[in-house]
């Protein structure tokens, strides 16, 4: 498995998604640094693989943004021949990108969204390509100090209100610790209704401990 | 991965009418990992006269109490206090001491003479001194605080302008810097008195 280039942009990181009862909530922050210079500090880091279907980018910036736009790719193709791809398909897609290519290949994603078959599904591809459906995701750099945080928040069906907060403070106390993640909290939920982005800037971030 | 940019950090210091101004980020962390807001870099030397270190950490605690040793030694064998030009040069035969096995730091002095003219100039991590009329600036953020001096600064800006100036300059070059930020203090130093202000600032 490679690491970055030098001079390569990373996206440092905080990402996540949590699965509740009509869909998905994933949330980023919009980190992008270039060694420690804040290259863009207000990044899009959930992008559009299908309507319903979004992944959430960590690694290299190059790296997730070709793999996601094959991904694209592949789904728009097989909705004109197969119709409405589901959620498992798009994740599968990005782990046969991540796995084949993973000594080339820096790219931690994590898939979100919705689909008829199975509701609302989050699905983590960590580095090496592996595949794991969870309830709840995190991923990149600023996910290691949130572990815990998580694991004791967390609780099995939280309406969409509960999980936007879970969301909002999971990433902002991420954002807090790790150097690589800031900026503001991008959020979309999705749902069988399309996606609802929400946008918490820098100023409105929730505030813990700070000492 | 440079030792320079282990620990994060940034000073600046400008010059004003009849003033001088030094600020630092409160941020200590390793590599990415933040583990500290509450590490602020500048320092008293004397009451007009201050140092700013940004560096590697360790090196910031031992230099900051090794020039409080020196500048207390002055001071019992002179019987006055350390000019800030004289301060300066400390700082430098102190760093160039270690020329081949560097403290990794690269410090900032700033303050007012005995006759409160304005003083600042900042060296190299081996004790080169750069003397400035307007502003110095030093730490993994010194590019990004270049281009904000140069585009806010002007000459013969009041204490209460130069607060502003200085603040604005560094709130936001450490907005672009992932290792700096996490909180600011700058300190105002004027004939009459110094003020010391926290800044609120980003937590990311």
């Amino acid at each position: 498995m490679s690491g970055l280039k030098p001079g390569e942009v990373n996206l440092g990181t905080s990402i996540m998604a949590v699965e509740f009862a009509h869909g998905v909530i994933i949330g980023a922050d919009s980190r992008t640094t270039t060694g420690s210079y804040i290259a863009n500090r207000v990044t899009d880091k959930l992008t559009e693989v299908h309507d319903t279907i979004y992944c959430c980018r960590s690694g290299s910036a190059a790296d997730t943004q070709a793999v996601a736009d094959i991904v694209h790719y592949y789904l728009q193709m097989y909705s004109v021949q197969n119709g409405k791809p589901t959620v498992p398909l798009a994740a599968s897609l990005f782990q046969e990108l991540c796995y084949q290519n993973k000594d080339n290949l820096s790219a931690g994603i994590i898939v979100g969204g919705w689909d008829k078959e199975n509701g609302g599904s989050v699905w983590n591809i960590p580095l090496g390509g592996s595949l794991h459906r969870q309830p709840f995701a995190i991923g990149g750099s600023g996910s290691t100090y949130i572990y815990g945080y998580c694991d004791a928040t967390y609780r099995d069906g939280m309406n969409q209100e509960e999980c936007i907060e879970f969301v909002k403070n999971s990433l902002a106390l991420a954002m807090s610790r790790d150097g690589s993640s800031g900026g503001v909290i991008r959020m979309a939920i999705i749902t069988e209704k399309g996606v609802e982005r929400i946008f918490v800037p820098g100023d409105k971030l929730p505030v813990h401990w700070e000492g | 991965m440079s030792i320079m940019e282990y620990n994060g950090g940034a000073v600046v210091a400008m010059v004003g009418k009849n003033c001088v101004a030094i600020a630092c980020d409160k941020r200590l962390g390793v590599q990415a990992m933040t583990i500290s807001t509450e590490f602020p870099k500048t320092f008293q030397a004397t009451p007009k006269t201050y140092i700013g270190l940004p560096g590697l950490a360790t090196d910031v605690q031992t230099l900051a109490e090794k020039f409080r040793f020196k500048v207390n030694m002055y001071k019992l064998k002179e019987e006055r206090e350390i000019e800030p030009r004289t301060l300066a040069h400390l700082v430098s035969s102190t760093l160039y001491e270690r020329r081949f096995g560097p403290w990794f730091v690269e410090p900032v002095v700033a303050g007012l003479d005995k006759e409160n003219r304005p003083f600042i100039c900042s060296t190299d991590l081996i004790g080169c001194i750069n003397f400035a009329k307007d502003f110095v600036v030093s730490g993994t953020t010194s590019n990004q605080l270049y281009g904000m001096c140069e585009s806010l600064w002007e000459p013969d800006l009041e204490p209460e302008d130069l607060f502003e100036t200085i603040s604005q300059s560094l709130m936001n070059a450490v907005d672009r810097d992932c290792l700096s930020g996490w909180g600011a203090q700058v300190t105002i130093i004027t004939p009459d008195q110094v003020i010391t202000r926290t800044l609120k600032s980003r937590q990311d």
